[in-house]
């Protein structure tokens, strides 16, 4: 494993620690194919969830083009990656 | 076709929440005595809400979550507080006996819905309210700012000319049609959803009480503001409900609070789809009760007032924060 792929990993599993924190109902763990909306995120919660992110990873730029979509875990695993400076992990 | 099944339709206008209304604007909306009649059963207190039982479940709440609900309840709470220290000019004019009867029990309502929000912000929510505390609450009411100086201005018309038919109803407008059928009910739904959301039962009791009070206070508006329009203040009516939905609009959008934008673009996108379709459910509110009051040939102006007053906002909002607001902001 190289390092970059670690570091890619590492912030896997700490996304998946934040989005499974802020679950509503109840934290719990939760797989990089779970959908947002089957785990109870409705828009507030997912607002609440971005602004937590922000946080976590000091995300603060806008990349142009970015796909519209935050659906599932990964996702939002693919986002941080990307707005953090690398290339989201195949499979993600 | 029974008098009281159209009464009833119309008490419960304010119980819509979505869709236009089905209802018909054609003057059957109830007497003032009938009004009366429904306060009478409608009775509650806030001792048997025992708000603090929402104590804990506020500890729990999120930061976005907290935010977006103080500030709700900030804004119902100076809304309430100004129309319970002023209502009594309208009272006081009112142009017949059973006018000032329901208005008497109007200004009931209205204390009590004040002290329901004062008691919930500090026993519920924990807030340790001191005079510099409510102070800054009521400057940093966006209510208080764009719209409160213009009913104080009517309603220091309404004392001056003792019960003139044109400011005391330009005075309901604003009060009971602007502020209570557009601004209170939009909100107080949304922050009853938001109660409902996050289990906040003493919230959602409580605040579901407030909607059927308001419902009362605007179908009597209506019906007062319906019989102006027949007479001789159509013109008069027509400016001053087009001057406060415009301001309804700014209001909506709050220029003076930094709106949540988070960075993460589909968070953005859907935050903006968010305020877009609770702006809507406002402006909706403002078309809805044109057919009320019999005005429905304002929709299109209603419409540009709207946009008018949203336009303004939301440049006033880039010029003090030096930023798009969410909603452009793509």
């Amino acid at each position: 494993m190289t390092a970059n792929t670690a570091d890619q990993t590492e912030t896997g599993a700490r996304v998946r620690e934040v989005v499974g924190s802020l679950v509503p109902g109840g934290a719990r763990e939760v797989e990089s194919t779970d959908r947002l909306t089957d785990l109870g995120f409705d828009s507030l919660a997912t607002l609440e969830l971005a602004l937590a992110l922000e946080t976590e990873f000091d995300l603060q730029e806008v990349p142009e083009g970015q796909a519209v979509e935050m659906a599932t875990v990964a996702d939002i695993e693919a986002l941080v990656l990307a707005m953090a400076g690398a290339p989201a992990a195949s499979g993600a | 076709m029974s008098t009281t099944r159209h009464q009833d339709a119309a008490i419960g206008l304010l119980d819509l929440e979505d869709g236009p209304a089905s209802r018909t604007g054609d003057g059957r909306l109830p007497e003032p005595r009938a009004l009366y009649n429904q306060w009478e059963k409608q009775q509650w207190s806030i001792a048997r809400l025992e708000v603090s039982r929402d104590r804990p479940q506020w500890a729990t709440l999120r930061p976005v979550a907290r935010r977006e609900l103080l500030t709700a309840l900030n804004e119902l709470e100076v809304g309430e507080v100004f129309v319970s220290r002023t209502l009594s000019a309208l009272l006081e004019h009112a142009p017949s006996d059973a006018d000032r009867l329901f208005l008497s029990t109007q200004v009931a309502d209205e204390a009590r819905h004040a002290q329901f929000f004062q008691d919930y912000l500090h026993e519920a929510a924990g807030l340790e309210e001191t005079v510099s505390e409510a102070e800054r609450q009521q400057e940093d009411s966006v209510y208080a700012r764009i719209f409160a100086p213009t009913l104080r201005a009517s309603l220091e018309q309404v004392t001056a000319t003792a019960g003139d038919p044109d400011p005391w109803h330009t005075a309901v407008v604003e009060y009971h049609l602007v502020s209570e059928g557009i601004l209170a009910a939009t909100a107080l739904h949304q922050t009853r959803r938001i109660a409902r959301r996050f289990d906040l039962p003493a919230l959602e009791e409580g605040l579901g009480n407030v909607i059927r009070d308001e419902s009362r206070h605007l179908t009597y508006g209506l019906a007062a503001t319906r019989r102006a329009v027949e007479g001789s203040l159509r013109a008069r009516i027509a400016a001053v409900y087009l001057a406060g939905v415009e301001a309804a609009a700014r209001i909506s959008v709050n220029p003076y609070r930094r709106a949540l934008t988070p960075v993460m673009r589909p968070a953005l996108v859907q935050q903006r789809a968010l305020l877009a379709a609770q702006w809507d459910l406002t402006r909706r509110r403002a078309l809805r009760q044109l057919r009320f009051i019999g005005l429905s040939d304002l929709a299109g102006d209603t419409e540009q007032a709207w946009d008018r007053g949203l336009e303004t906002a939301l440049a006033e909002y880039a010029g003090l924060w030096g930023t798009a607001h969410p909603v452009t902001a793509l």
